[in-house]
């Protein structure tokens, strides 16, 4: 490379060598202290008195934020089913809740239940598909409650299940219609139902 | 941090410390979302311990759950839930034992309740044994309900196994059990009401070319 530049004409070479000398801009500093003096002179900008609240603090990686975002979308979603389980929804249209399972579940099928208990002021069903809860699912009567026919339709899951009628919030029956279960240890007797045929 | 920080810092505390304060006095409303909340500590505890041995042994929970929701509802003691609750496990165990890994939810629990009234375990692994791919589950709840209205034990079981080995069906036991309960109500003895109406199921058996010309599946009356 140098034999190339002293081939060259002197005044190619100075400009060459003009070129590659260092350049000093300022040595004294005088204007770097200009310059850091007319910074601190700038007005800075008014912060908002909370956005510190919502500056963020931990930085994610797109992947594990998309996986943390899934995995509220899982708890709110598990949550759902979850209080659909425990038999609170059972007296709503059996529609709803068939349009509410998981894919690949077993249909439910409205049960019709009935007693006759003409004294009673209020009837209800209990048993393991609505968690034993009286007031879940309310019996009613046609015409007044003349004849003192109480009915109600359940969707309930095919399957074998227990129940019991409820008179007046205390009182404890069995159903007559159907086969019962031996003492349940509580001093009564409950009722059996299969929704849906045996399986094996 | 700089006072503002520090100030609002403190001022998230103190409304962390009321909602926390809050939800502890909020206890009632939270226990009626959940039912096993009004058991006492100690018997919830101990049936928070069957369910938790009912899913070591790969047994169903949900009749152990709802035996303790059975009797919550019916304000029974605690101490008598756990009892019950713990009798439903055993007998859902002892069935399990007899009826093998693959019995279904449905017929570990109406064979739990056959034990529970009395049937004994050979007798169970004798109907099982001729199930023929079959659900036995009706039949054992008829059998649970005949020997509670009073039919003899043995009366009971010989009958059922009989007409179960004869090919009944599930309309058939709940056909049986439909006519003994009448005759029952009628004032006949249970024992006979039973051994009277099995006579009325049909044998389902498919006849064998040495028992006569039937087509097969055809539908006997018994004596």
């Amino acid at each position: 490379m140098t034999d190339d530049l002293n081939s060259l004409d002197p005044y190619v070479q100075w400009i060459v060598a003009e070129a590659r000398r260092p350049v000093y801009m300022d040595a004294s500093g005088e204007a770097r202290q200009r310059l850091l003096e007319a910074l601190r002179a700038e007005p800075q900008p008014k912060r908002e008195r909370f956005a510190w609240l919502l500056e963020p603090r931990v930085a994610l990686r797109p992947l594990v934020a998309t996986a943390m975002a899934a995995g509220l979308v899982g708890i709110g979603l598990i949550g759902g089913l979850l209080i659909h389980r425990d038999g609170r929804q059972v007296d709503e249209p059996s529609a709803h809740v068939a349009s509410s399972q998981l894919p690949g579940s077993i249909a439910p099928r409205a049960v019709k239940f009935v007693l006759i208990a003409p004294k009673a002021a209020r009837v209800s069903v209990v048993g393991d598909f609505n968690g034993w809860d009286s007031s879940a699912t309310p019996m009613t009567t046609q015409g007044g409650g003349a004849d003192g026919t109480w009915t109600v339709f359940v969707p309930m899951q095919p399957g074998l299940h227990t129940y019991s009628f409820v008179i007046d919030g205390t009182h404890f029956v069995t159903d007559p219609s159907a086969p019962q279960t031996p003492d349940d240890g509580y001093g009564h007797r409950s009722s059996v139902v299969l929704v849906g045929g045996s399986s094996s | 941090m700089s006072m503002t920080r520090r100030v609002m810092a403190l001022l998230v505390l103190a409304f962390t410390a009321r909602a926390v304060a809050s939800a502890q006095s909020a206890e009632p409303a939270t226990r009626d979302l959940d039912p096993l909340g009004r058991l006492t500590d100690a018997s919830r505890y101990q049936i928070e311990l069957i369910l938790d041995s009912a899913r070591v042994a790969g047994l169903p929970t949900a009749p152990l759950e709802s035996k303790a929701l059975e009797g919550i509802s019916k304000r029974v003691d605690s101490r008598r839930i756990v009892v019950a609750v713990r009798m439903v496990f055993r007998s859902l165990r002892d069935a399990r034992s007899v009826l093998g890994e693959h019995a279904s939810p449905d017929e570990l629990n109406a064979a739990a309740s056959a034990l529970r009234v009395g049937l004994t375990r050979a007798e169970l692994a004798h109907l099982a044994q001729t199930r023929r791919e079959k659900a036995i589950t009706v039949p054992l709840v008829v059998l649970s309900d005949l020997i509670t209205r009073g039919v003899p034990r043995d009366t009971a079981s010989q009958t059922i196994l009989q007409l179960w080995q004869r090919g009944a069906a599930d309309d058939d036991f709940l056909g049986l059990w439909r006519g003994v309960e009448r005759d029952i109500v009628s004032g006949t003895d249970p024992g006979v009401a039973l051994l009277n109406r099995a006579r009325e199921v049909p044998s389902r058996v498919p006849s064998t070319p040495e028992a006569g010309s039937r087509p097969e599946g055809t539908e006997t009356r018994n004596p």
